[in-house]
């Protein structure tokens, strides 16, 4: 077992909630888990169970209606969480985590070339000069496959796929060690699909590199899952090893999830499960799936907690 | 070493042709665009001028009045009593017929408007029927440029104090959003529903007629002070008020406009991601708030720049301003065609011109923007 | 899909929006108030004024109620008449078919300003001899001022201000005054007076009627303009007239303009250039201009004035705003599917486009009201309006031309000019908040 410090991020009860004309959304409601160096877990979940919001808690990119964030983040052994926004700014944003984001279309400004969008934090974060930016910014393009002479184009001149690529270039100038993607290939097909994934496990292989990758689609981003979390209502209630997860998940969630994936080479209908996930704004008491749960018992009235089982964990009562 | 990136074959190909036809392209977009907008000019001064003739209506107007005023000197005159009526009556007709051809009433309504155009067109604009300029020339040019600085001074002030007032505190607005400057902006914007004029009379009973500290009306005192430092000063005594009415009427509603209009632009997603990489706040909104505003701002900034030469008509009436707006209306009650069309036509040169004009600023300052798209 | 009644629940969480419904529905329930107690045609004539309509009201008096405001007080005006039974008459038959008819009217003074004018209206009946009449001026302290006596014709007016001989006889410079001042005071002489009116009629037939008007300082509700018109007959019918005028211009114009651009977005080609060239075209006519120029060189009826804004006012930029909405709805599935089975051009503009559009038409449609209302008060205000109807604008004007505030009578420029605030922000604030809900870029910011 490696010790704390020596992960490379550490997340303890993060917690974000936003406020709403209707009521409060707790959209992020006690995340726990930890990632190495040079690993890449898959963050998975259903639609609305959080995963968007926990990239934006994971970076500090607060709306103007939060209601709470609290929590711990400690990155290289530093709880980024007690910095006050001009330190995080400066030492945490990009030098220290990145972000590929969903639907990279938006998520670049449209008034800009692309070349100056990646050089950008370098240029801040490195002080390096416009020149030594820009030799990185090729540097990168070669990395993630974008031709060299589109470092003068403009967004909207490129395919969707190349903006991913770019936006995954620039997510890498700073050569962070840490990057967040939020559902890095939803928008594209599926060919550019398969290609993205190419160039991440590539990216891991030669920078050591390690990813968030916060997804529903389980079948791409398998390809590059060295851990697994599964996320359901605000909370994770699985976590553990790739290789262990997908043979043998343990939560009932995680389990009929699987079980909902379409199989090339099966005779049986993919399972679905019934039922909706429970609201953010009002998380039932107790275990949070025990209404959609087959196996539900008297105990999961009440919230399980995290229960080790070997290198894994599972928030359920049935692994006491 | 690059996996098989996603190079289309059209962009390539796209981009060679582009290049070739690049200046043909622009050249031609030029072309159409220049001649659409003159012809647009055309139209609309002739239905100006048509409107101002009101097809002849006008005519029997004003020689319905030539009639009346000849005789009425004709009575008044002693000289004239002593002669027999049969004298008298021709001597009148002539009269009559003279003025009749000195309006040109005689010449056909349509050649007559196509003589208006065509001058119009040429900027030939003729002379006054009724007004005269200051220095008595009743040349309509001459009546228009002694005008004009009177209209740009009030609207000049007030709309350029108006437009970067509005922009800088509505940035800011946008910062602060629900905050309590914020709230009592968003409360007090219907109030620019109302008309500055309107704003105006409120504005004179308070400051001119109740305290008395401010003028009625008019640009300076008459007689106006000698001493050029004391002159300037009494034309701004004068052109508080005005300017007041107008800046009011249109402040609160300006900076709601431009703070919602800040505030979707910065909830777009790539200012999210400005904010991700790091960016210092002032960077990020430079580059990524305002930046892809500026299209839009500066197409406020050209309908600003046509607006100040239209003048505002009521507000100049209301405080006796003596500007374009109220000599055009002093021209409608006269009946003064050569003055009316005057101002029309220049505004719709002016119009054209920043209408045209603009295509090209929104090239160079948003890339999506092409000539000829 | 905001339903009418999910709406209406979304405008009431705004206290603006509250109190701009609450203004609408007053102005409203004043309009139809007005349109009912005192008809179009009543109000055409009264309006009309005259002699005959409005001579029992002082010219220029502010509001009676200001004595309630000012520490100084006007004295109010009044009119009784005999007719009425409103002045004690008295007829005592006396020998050889004459009789004594005795006019009696007590009124109080207590005011520290004095009225404008008196008048008395007599009207009497006879075959050949005219009746006499005497008046007389009982004060609070028990004087009694001989004022005048005639003979009456059929109809005489005897006003107290322009009796020379009266004049004479008080030894002073105005005659009202010096009748509600003691002989040798400056302060008027509060208390109750009393008018008494000996008529002697000759004949067994002949009789004697009289109106006594007073004008005094202040009048009524509103006060009265230069034609002792009442004012709140304008102030009154101003409200159904700006009503009217906002409504149908702002209506109009927001479904023709609908109209135009889906029938541009729709049919595209050589239809959508022509709009889009007609709107240039538009955009260089000088608005305000030609509507002056219509309403001097042409007629000044609001009809006309209406039609010609509403005409002025279709093809603006507003067209293309609603032409880029309706070129993305035309993409959408539905639309399709509507052509797949066969639907006519019109019908799936005015079936499917438009209903679309509606919403978002409403707060732009709230919000242009006031323009429309302050443009048809503009006009009426440089002598535009209509010239039969009494509308804000009209007595804004009359206060202009009448100097009203060099003259110090700002109730009559402040009343109008109240109003026409009141209703333009009204509908302003309403038209503010029904952009929040219906607007949808506005809805997440």
């Amino acid at each position: 077992m490696t010790t704390t410090s020596e992960k490379l991020l550490n997340i303890e009860n993060l917690v974000l909630h936003f406020k709403t004309s209707t009521g409060s959304v707790q959209a992020v409601d006690g995340v726990d888990f930890e990632l190495g160096t040079n690993r890449a877990v898959v963050i998975l979940g259903e639609s609305g169970c959080g995963k968007t919001s926990l990239s934006k808690a994971l970076l500090r990119l607060l709306p103007r209606n939060v209601d709470k964030y609290s929590g711990k983040v400690i990155l290289q052994g530093t709880d980024v969480m007690k910095l006050s926004d001009e330190e995080y700014r400066q030492n945490v944003r990009w030098v220290g985590i990145s972000l590929v984001p969903q639907a990279a279309m938006n998520a670049l400004n449209p008034v800009l070339k692309v070349g100056e969008q990646v050089a950008e934090p370098a240029m801040i974060h490195l002080g390096l000069s416009k020149t030594e930016a820009y030799g990185l910014v090729y540097k990168m393009f070669q990395h993630v496959g974008v031709p060299a002479d589109f470092v003068s184009r403009y967004p909207f001149e490129l395919s969707g796929g190349m903006r991913q690529r770019v936006a995954l270039a620039m997510a890498l100038v700073t050569s962070p060690n840490l990057i967040v993607l939020d559902e890095p290939t939803s928008a594209l097909d599926l060919l550019t699909q398969a290609n993205i994934m190419n160039v991440l496990k590539r990216i891991k292989h030669e920078l050591g590199t390690s990813f968030i990758l916060i997804t529903h689609d389980i079948a791409t981003s398998s390809e590059l899952a060295d851990e697994v979390a599964i996320m359901y209502a605000g909370q994770i209630v699985e976590n553990g090893d790739a290789k262990d997860f997908f043979p043998a998940p343990l939560h009932p969630y995680s389990q009929m999830l699987m079980a909902s994936v379409p199989r090339l080479r099966s005779d049986s209908d993919p399972m679905f499960i019934t039922g909706q996930p429970p609201s953010l704004m009002n998380p039932p008491d107790g275990c949070r799936f025990a209404a959609r749960c087959p196996f539900r018992f008297e105990k999961c009235s009440q919230e399980p907690p995290v229960f080790q089982k070997g290198n894994r964990k599972v928030k359920c009562w049935l692994y006491q | 070493m690059s996996v098989v990136a996603n190079t289309p074959v059209e962009n390539v190909v796209v981009k060679k042709s582009l290049r070739d036809s690049t200046f043909l392209r622009v050249s031609r977009y030029i072309t159409v665009r220049l001649v659409t907008l003159f012809i647009t000019v055309v139209i609309g001064i002739y239905l100006t001028i048509m409107i101002a003739n009101m097809g002849g209506f006008v005519d029997r107007i004003i020689k319905g009045e030539i009639r009346d005023r000849v005789t009425q000197s004709f009575l008044v005159n002693p000289a004239y009593k002593q002669m027999d009526p049969e004298t008298r009556k021709n001597l009148m007709q002539e009269q009559i017929a003279q003025e009749e051809e000195r309006r040109g009433l005689n010449t056909p309504i349509a050649i007559r408007n196509f003589n208006f155009l065509s001058n119009a067109l040429t900027l030939n604009l003729g002379r006054a029927l009724n007004l005269t300029s200051d220095s008595g020339s009743k040349q309509v040019r001459l009546i228009i440029l002694e005008r004009l600085p009177a209209t740009l001074l009030l609207m000049g002030t007030s709309q350029l104090f108006l437009f970067f007032s509005s922009i800088f505190i509505a940035l800011s607005l946008s910062r602060s959003y629900g905050s309590f400057w914020d709230k009592l902006v968003i409360a007090l914007s219907p109030t620019s529903a109302v008309p500055p004029w309107f704003y105006g009379i409120f504005l004179i009973l308070i400051f001119a007629a109740a305290l008395k500290v401010l003028p009625f009306g008019g640009m300076v005192d008459s007689p106006p002070p000698s001493n050029t430092l004391d002159y300037a000063v009494n034309v701004l005594k004068h052109l508080i008020l005005p300017g007041i009415s107008l800046v009011l009427s249109s402040f609160f509603i300006s900076v709601y406009n431009y703070r919602t209009f800040f505030l979707i632009y910065s909830s777009e997603d790539y200012v999210d991601m400005a904010k991700a990489k790091g960016l210092p706040a002032n960077s990020i909104e430079r580059t990524y708030i305002l930046r892809p505003t500026l299209p839009n701002i500066i197409t406020n900034f050209s309908l600003l720049i046509i607006g100040l030469w239209t003048g505002a008509l009521f507000t100049e009436t209301v405080f006796l301003w003596p500007g374009l707006g109220r000599t055009l209306f002093q021209a409608i009650g006269q009946y003064d065609i050569p003055i009316i069309v005057g101002s029309t036509i220049i505004y719709a040169y002016m119009l054209a011109l920043t209408v045209f004009l603009l295509d090209f600023v929104y090239v160079l300052v948003d890339p999506r923007v092409k000539i000829g798209s | 899909m905001n339903t009418p009644q999910n709406s209406f629940q979304k405008l009431l969480q705004y206290p603006s929006a509250i109190a701009g419904l609450f203004v609408v529905f007053a102005l409203v329930a004043v309009a139809v108030y007005t349109m009912i107690t005192i008809p179009y045609s009543e109000a055409i004539r009264l309006w009309r004024g005259g002699e005959d309509v409005w001579y029992q009201n002082p010219r220029f008096a502010p509001p009676a109620w200001i004595n309630y405001f000012s520490s100084k007080k006007y004295s109010e005006s009044f009119a009784v008449s005999t007719s009425k039974g409103q002045i004690e008459k008295i007829v005592t038959p006396g020998n050889g078919g004459t009789s004594t008819i005795e006019m009696i009217y007590p009124f109080d003074f207590s005011y520290d300003e004095y009225p404008q004018e008196m008048l008395i209206y007599f009207a009497s009946t006879f075959d050949e001899k005219q009746p006499f009449i005497s008046i007389e001026l009982s004060t609070p302290d028990d004087r009694t001022i001989r004022i005048a006596n005639f003979a009456v014709g059929n109809e005489f007016t005897y006003r107290f201000s322009q009796d020379e001989k009266l004049l004479a006889k008080l030894r002073a410079e105005d005659v009202i005054p010096a009748l509600f001042t003691l002989p040798d005071g400056n302060a008027p002489l509060k208390g109750t007076y009393q008018l008494h009116i000996i008529g002697t009629t000759f004949e067994p037939d002949s009789d004697i009627n009289m109106e006594f008007v007073l004008h005094g300082q202040v009048f009524g509700l509103a006060g009265t303009d230069h034609a002792r018109r009442d004012l709140t007959l304008p102030l009154l019918w101003g409200v159904p007239v700006a009503l009217a005028f906002g409504l149908i211009a702002s209506v109009g114009t927001s479904i023709l303009t609908m109209i135009i651009a889906a029938i541009g977005a729709w049919y595209a080609g050589w239809v959508d250039e022509l709009i889009q060239r007609i709107t240039e075209i538009n955009l260089v006519l000088p608005f305000l201009a030609i509507l002056i120029m219509i309403g001097t060189f042409y007629s000044r009826s609001i009809w006309v004035i209406l039609g010609a804004t509403i005409l002025l006012s279709i093809f603006t930029g507003a067209i293309k705003g609603y032409r880029a909405i309706f070129m993305q709805v035309k993409e959408s599935m539905y639309i399709e599917a509507a052509r797949a089975y066969g639907a006519s051009s019109p019908r799936i503009i005015f079936l499917y486009l438009i209903p679309r559009m509606i919403p978002l038409l409403i707060p732009s449609l709230v919000q242009s009201i006031p323009a429309f209302v302050f443009l048809e008060a503009s006009l009426a205000v440089i002598g535009l309006g209509d010239p039969v109807l009494p509308t804000w604008g009209k007595i804004i004007q009359d206060a202009q031309s009448n100097g009203a505030l060099y003259k110090g009578y700002y109730y009559w420029v402040l009343e109008p000019a109240i109003l026409l605030m009141i209703t333009g922000l009204g509908f302003a604030v309403l038209g503010f908040a029904l952009d929040r809900i219906f607007n949808p870029r506005l809805r997440d910011v």
